[in-house]
């Protein structure tokens, strides 16, 4: 009978005096875990690789400053390949198996609100990051937050800013046949309502279509003047050379999936002067630039090659939870971090407007601002 | 008038485009009786290794043109010997499944060797734009079509004058009797493969030319593929033909019918003339003695 009391109450302290500590996964003496999921090959990797740049650069710079609270942050990356089922394996293992404390990321946004479930049944902290869309914060779930803006909101502020620029003015625009398509036409109709936009065309293309001589040539016979151009990366591209190659030049608005550098190099004069809306800085601006000097020293030049708008958004949301798990002082928990997440207010990262959550409130919900190109410095700037 | 005009010009720049993919398809299927699935992905690995010439040797036309043309048969016969050599005799099941997991393969190694970023394929040539009154075409989509017209002329003459030619026609045909005849067929297969990566890799660098290059260039292997049954899939000049007329199609449709009709309407083609010709409009109608 001793011998169970004694054993009895040896595990008693261990799980009530010592319990907190030893129960969180993901945290040892010197280390904590973070991961993350994203597409790491195929077309999409172009984000998912920039913005696990975006983590590895806000971890890199809290590691050097010592860690959080004296443990170095270890990120376990996974590549799920755009592919939705790896998703969800990818989440899985980072949770069960590499018993991550905290996540971000992760993928796109079918990628993201497919693995909903797995994220709210585990409870982990999660701050996502790529792909914001508004089935990820209504409802509110308790352990998901979610940095950047909706975007619905974006368009809706581009168009708004295109038609309040160019009164009168006959519009066109094409989307692609899927939720990231939908989505785009939602925001464009919602302002073509309220502001009576005289729509001349609209076209709606396959995912993956890659010539788009017709729709471009319809668009010229349309007479449209001003053009939203809803593709993604090379999409949009080949519009633009389509129109060059057609001798005309509506006014072009692009949305910021597709508002990185190197797409513009290969717009070349055809993109020259059309809009962008963003919630992140653009590089060539003060903050961009400063940005990209912190950055220099702790990624590799492979990496510094492949720095878009992306890593700025992978770099605040991982700015954003560090700072939540450190203010949990030496022993963090999930429900600590959680909590600390929510009173995240005003956070500066210097790459976007200050991030702010609240009691109930997980999302962000970035200020945007519009940037035009010039191919000249193959940059964005800021027009308001 | 001038709007049908721009559609049909565009039409058969990116019809030629997937009428040399085809062809490649042809080849591989006239001498071997297999279907590679992975042709998208190989055009697409002949245009990154162009674009890795352009930017690390020279971006001199010739220079970086004999650079993917060699790169091209050295791929091609890399997979013929790794990875098709040993699947000789093997059921066409399990050949095309390891065309698929190629397929797979070379489209990983995109972003493990290069990068997801879009480049531009620079040699100095391709993108002026030519203006015939209010009609434009780039230069490259000239030379893309003028270089479908010379390639189908060349391999209609190789095969119907060259002693390598007759040799592989006559692997197509029955392999066992060519073998008899002194013909070594995994020679004529290793040919075929090195001829259809170039065929495909030339297709390839005209599309980053013109275009852009992109790790999901390896879709223009999706477009080629019905351009080659429509054309007869054991019909390399057939197969030419056949992307011409869908890259035409496809423009048609989108122009007057809206973009939601060019995915269709190539697809529609296709059920209606395998209807009527289910060997594809220049095939050989497979006659079986019983």
């Amino acid at each position: 009978m001793r011998k169970y009391l004694a054993t009895a109450s040896l595990l008693a302290t261990v799980l009530f005096a010592g319990g907190p500590a030893l129960a969180q996964q993901g945290i040892t003496d010197t280390e904590i875990v973070i991961g993350d999921v994203e597409p790491l090959t195929g077309p999409p990797a172009l984000l998912g690789v920039a913005a696990s740049i975006g983590h590895k650069i806000a971890i890199a710079e809290a590691n050097n400053a010592g860690g959080i609270n004296g443990r170095k942050i270890k990120y376990v990356l996974e590549d799920d390949g755009y592919v939705t089922a790896r998703t969800i394996q990818g989440v899985k293992k980072v949770i069960e198996v590499d018993k991550a404390f905290a996540m971000l990321g992760i993928s796109g946004s079918g990628q993201s609100i497919a693995v909903m479930p797995v994220l709210e049944k585990a409870g982990i902290p999660t701050v996502i990051d790529v792909a914001p869309v508004k089935f990820l914060w209504e409802p509110p779930r308790k352990n998901v937050f979610v940095v950047g803006q909706s975007y619905e909101e974006g368009i809706i502020h581009l168009v708004k800013y295109l038609a309040d620029k160019n009164p009168g003015k006959k519009w066109g625009l094409i989307t692609q046949d899927d939720d990231y398509g939908i989505t785009v036409r939602d925001g464009f109709d919602s302002v073509v309502k309220a502001k009576k936009l005289n729509v001349v065309y609209s076209g709606n293309y396959k995912k993956g279509q890659q010539d788009f001589s017709s729709d471009m040539l319809q668009l010229k016979d349309s007479g449209a003047e001003v053009f939203l151009a809803g593709g993604i990366i090379s999409e949009n591209i080949a519009m633009m050379k389509e129109l060059e190659k057609l001798n005309v030049k509506p006014v072009t608005g692009i949305f910021w999936p597709g508002r990185v550098e190197p797409v513009l190099k290969l717009m070349g004069p055809a993109g020259n002067g059309i809009y962008a809306v963003d919630y992140v800085e653009p590089f060539a601006g003060e903050a961009g630039k400063a940005f990209l000097e912190k950055a220099k020293p702790l990624v590799s030049e492979a990496e510094f090659k492949g720095i878009n708008r992306y890593t700025m958004t992978g770099y605040a949301a991982a700015k954003v939870l560090i700072s939540a798990i450190e203010r949990c002082g030496k022993q963090p928990t999930w429900a600590c971090t959680i909590a600390e997440l929510e009173k995240t207010k005003n956070v500066a990262t210097g790459v976007m407007a200050p991030i702010s959550f609240g009691p109930g409130v997980r999302f962000s919900n970035q200020k945007l601002q519009i940037m035009q190109a010039d191919t000249a410095t193959i940059s964005f700037k800021p027009v308001n | 008038m001038q709007y049908l005009t721009q559609l049909l010009i565009s039409g058969l720049a990116i019809g030629a485009i997937y009428g040399l993919i085809a062809m490649g398809f042809a080849v591989i299927y006239k001498s071997t009786g297999l279907v590679n699935f992975a042709q998208g992905e190989m055009t697409m690995i002949v245009a990154y290794i162009a674009w890795t010439i352009s930017t690390t040797i020279s971006g001199n036309l010739f220079i970086v043109a004999a650079g993917a043309i060699i790169s091209a048969i050295v791929l091609g016969l890399v997979i013929e010997r790794v990875v098709m050599r040993p699947m000789l005799g093997e059921p066409v099941f399990a050949t095309v499944m390891v065309t698929i997991g190629l397929a797979v393969i070379l489209r990983s190694s995109i972003n493990f060797i290069w990068d997801a970023y879009p480049h531009g394929l620079d040699v100095g040539f391709g993108r002026d734009i030519v203006r015939v009154g209010n009609i434009g075409v780039r230069t490259g989509q000239i030379a893309v079509i003028a270089t479908l017209l010379v390639l189908l002329a060349a391999i209609w003459a190789f095969f119907r004058y060259s002693k390598f030619g007759v040799a592989m026609r006559a692997v197509a045909a029955d392999d066992r009797t060519a073998l008899l005849m002194g013909i070594s067929a995994p020679r004529v297969h290793a040919a075929a493969w090195a001829a259809s990566s170039v065929i495909a890799g030339i297709a390839g660098v005209f599309f980053a030319i013109t275009y852009d290059l992109s790790p999901a260039m390896f879709q223009l292997g999706l477009k080629a593929f019905p351009a080659t049954i429509l054309g007869g899939l054991d019909a390399v000049l057939g197969s030419g033909i056949g992307g011409l007329l869908i890259g035409i199609t496809e423009n048609l449709a989108g122009g007057y019918f809206g973009s939601g009709m060019k995915e269709v309407a190539g697809f529609l083609m296709i059920i209606v003339v395998l209807m009527v010709r289910p060997f594809g409009l220049f095939g050989e109608r497979d006659i079986e003695r019983v």
